[in-house]
């Protein structure tokens, strides 16, 4: 009995020696820095209206067709993303001019909306609330009158994305 | 009375081995910090490589592995960024691979049998996908790699 005994002891013993190292553990910390950020992109640089007849065609569709305009925007949660446009100056030939406000668009797309050209104040073509990137469309109008002294007109928009 | 003596000789003489110290494991450094990026340039963040230091002693012909796991997702405030956007690539391979960072499942970085000793060194580079729909802000988490011999 007590030789029994002795065996049984060791073989536990021995068996210990043998128990499983178990684990060695180390901890890491990641970190992730996040910064605003946004960028446009738009399909054309340029709009052109042809010319035509103020009886048969009052509004006149730029001829590139609508632009399409995409909105890459890094927020805070729920930030606001706001495009907005706006005129330099009225449409201008030499000395003749055009208010810019007789260039309107409808906008296409989650978030765009329809508007009106401004020089004073910046109109906005969409909005939308968080991070990501967004596209739609504009498809800008000009209006037609018979009062507009003959000449080339031009004038610059200015796009601002911007982002809370 | 006299036989209790050859008892307490066996229990504490083979016992002694069993308490050595068999895995050493460590990282440098246990800060790991990816920079804000640009999607669109940038579409993949890298963190500075993260050299892990470990051995393993006394493990005979038996295998041992080396896992993380991610506490949780990216955390910043109210915002997250779920933690498999975050990948590795490890060298050497083997004993060490590649993967995808998970808070459910211990992921295994690399595996082996037998000891490694002295030290050995291994790399892993963590990487952030990196797109437009995070909320801007500063995510944290803590992941835990384990060392380990059955």
């Amino acid at each position: 009995m007590r030789l029994t005994l002795s065996v049984l002891l060791f073989a536990l013993v021995f068996a210990a020696g043998r128990v499983p190292a178990g684990a060695q553990t180390s901890n890491a910390t990641l970190n992730a820095s996040i910064n605003g950020l946004a960028r446009l992109s738009l399909s054309s640089a340029a709009l052109t209206f042809p010319d035509a007849d103020p009886d048969t065609v009052p509004s006149i569709q730029a001829t590139q067709g609508p632009i399409t305009l995409s909105a890459k925007a890094r927020t805070s949660p729920n930030g606001a993303v706001t495009l907005t446009v706006l005129a330099s100056d009225q449409l201008r030939s030499g000395l003749n001019t055009i208010p810019a406000s007789n260039i309107t668009w409808v906008g296409g797309g989650a978030g765009f909306v329809n508007g009106t050209l401004s020089t004073t104040a910046a109109q906005v073509v969409a909005g939308w609330n968080g991070s990501g990137v967004r596209t739609g469309t504009q498809m800008f109008f000009f209006r037609n009158l018979w009062s507009y002294a003959t000449g080339t007109y031009t004038l610059t928009m200015t796009y601002t994305l911007s982002a809370a | 009375m006299r036989t209790i003596v050859p008892f307490l000789l066996v229990l504490l003489v083979p016992a002694a081995p069993a308490l050595a110290q068999r895995l050493d494991l460590s990282l440098s450094p246990v800060v790991i910090t990816f920079p804000s990026s640009d999607p669109d340039t940038v579409p993949l963040v890298l963190a500075p490589p993260v050299q892990v230091t470990y051995r393993v002693r006394q493990n005979n012909n038996a295998p041992w592995s080396l896992t993380v796991l991610a506490a949780g997702d990216l955390m910043s405030g109210p915002s997250s960024i779920d933690i498999s956007n975050v990948t590795w690539v490890a060298t050497p391979a083997p004993p060490f691979q590649n993967g995808t960072l998970s808070k459910t499942v211990a992921q295994r970085v690399a595996a082996g049998n037998g000891n490694v000793n002295p030290d050995a060194i291994g790399s892993i580079t963590f990487r952030l996908a990196n797109t437009w729909t995070y909320s801007s802000g500063t995510y944290t988490q803590t992941i835990l790699f384990t060392l380990s011999a059955p």
